[in-house]
């Protein structure tokens, strides 16, 4: 059947610990960080004492280019660019002062999405700017109903065409109408290339809620796409093959 | 439509169309699928419409620039808390926190 043989649940346990996941979450952030970093540094992997002008060299030589990604992120969870900017202050700050703990070597991506995430997540939304709209894994209905005329079975090669001349405002606002959940996930797989078990990391759900919430955004986005694209007037109506109308 | 492959009929190509596009596959049905896909013309436009659309959301949703301001700003809080590290330490035992401070703090503590 259809379903990959990966494993994700041993995959958590060896990444870095990440300042804020739920298990210790808390205002207190940077000092358990700093507990945890006590710890990793006494289970005895050479890990030789790091200046903090060394550490800052660091973090700027490996996170600093990551900036522009997670910004990215961060505008479409947040969808408007003051949240963003504030979202991923807040990301790169808490990464620093967790930085000691970090595992060289693990996946320093990832596990600035993850901090980026429960950022979000833990209080951010709390407050934004701009209110949520809907239920999260609940679809409206008429969405729902919206996606399943356009199962990709519906659209054809010829079509594609019509989608590439979207502008990219076009596109990204229909990202943004997905339900967050669907969101993040089209948007870590398909616009940040990640594998589904670092996007089961990043969002703390297991591989199987990853895999059908990918496929959920993909339906639904595509058929945002495609109503975008006939609205203005790229595509012909559907099941239209002769303008008699 | 059905192109009599054994180990993967077209029904299973679409149903893990998406698996193979993410590269979600081990090796050997990876092999598998390519090479009905390579037999199998319907198959192989339908993966195709998949990996365009991947693609296109690549491009037009990403690429985004984070402000130059932003980066500065992290450049500055990061810099002051190396001046601020290098003279402050916080120590978390069962007593309690302690904080020994080796220098004057020339900034605020948080």
């Amino acid at each position: 059947m259809g379903t990959p043989s990966v494993v994700t649940s041993s995959w958590r346990r060896e990444g870095s610990p990440v300042p804020g996941t739920s298990g210790q979450l808390s205002a207190a952030d940077d000092e358990r960080s700093q507990d945890t970093t006590r710890e990793a540094a006494s289970t005895g992997e050479e890990q030789v004492e790091e200046t903090p002008e060394e550490r800052a060299a660091r973090f700027e030589r490996d996170a600093m280019p990551l900036l522009d990604q997670l910004y990215g992120a961060a505008l479409r969870m947040t969808r408007n660019a003051a949240d963003a900017e504030d979202l991923v202050q807040e990301t790169y700050l808490k990464a620093y002062s967790a930085f000691k703990s970090f595992k060289q070597g693990t996946n320093l991506k990832a596990w600035l999405y993850r901090i980026l995430t429960n950022t979000y997540i833990n209080g951010y939304r709390k407050r934004q700017r701009q209110p949520q709209q809907q239920p999260t894994d609940e679809i409206a209905d008429w969405q729902l109903a919206q996606a399943e005329n356009h199962t990709s079975t519906g659209l054809r090669s010829a079509e594609l065409e019509a989608l590439d001349r979207l502008p990219d405002s076009d596109v990204k606002n229909a990202l943004q109408q997905l339900g967050e959940e669907f969101r993040m996930v089209v948007y870590l797989a398909d616009v940040e290339g990640f594998a589904y078990k670092e996007i089961a990391e990043i969002m703390a759900t297991p591989i199987g809620t990853v895999m059908s919430r990918l496929h959920r955004g993909r339906r639904q986005l595509r058929g945002m796409l495609t109503d975008v694209a006939r609205d203005r007037g790229f595509l012909r109506e559907k099941n239209q093959e002769v303008s008699t109308s | 439509m059905s192109c009599g492959d054994p180990d993967a009929t077209c029904e299973d190509v679409l149903a893990e169309v998406w698996l193979f596009l993410d590269n979600e596959c081990d090796s050997a049905r990876r092999e598998t699928l390519r090479r009905h896909l390579d037999e199998c013309g319907s198959c192989l436009e339908r993966y195709g419409i998949e990996e365009h659309l991947k693609e296109l959301l690549h491009r037009k949703c990403g690429g985004e620039h984070a402000p130059e301001d932003l980066r500065e700003r992290l450049r500055n809080s990061i810099r002051d808390s190396v001046l601020r590290q290098a003279e402050v330490t916080v120590e978390r035992g069962p007593e309690g926190t302690s904080v020994e401070v080796q220098e004057k703090p020339t900034s605020p503590a948080e």
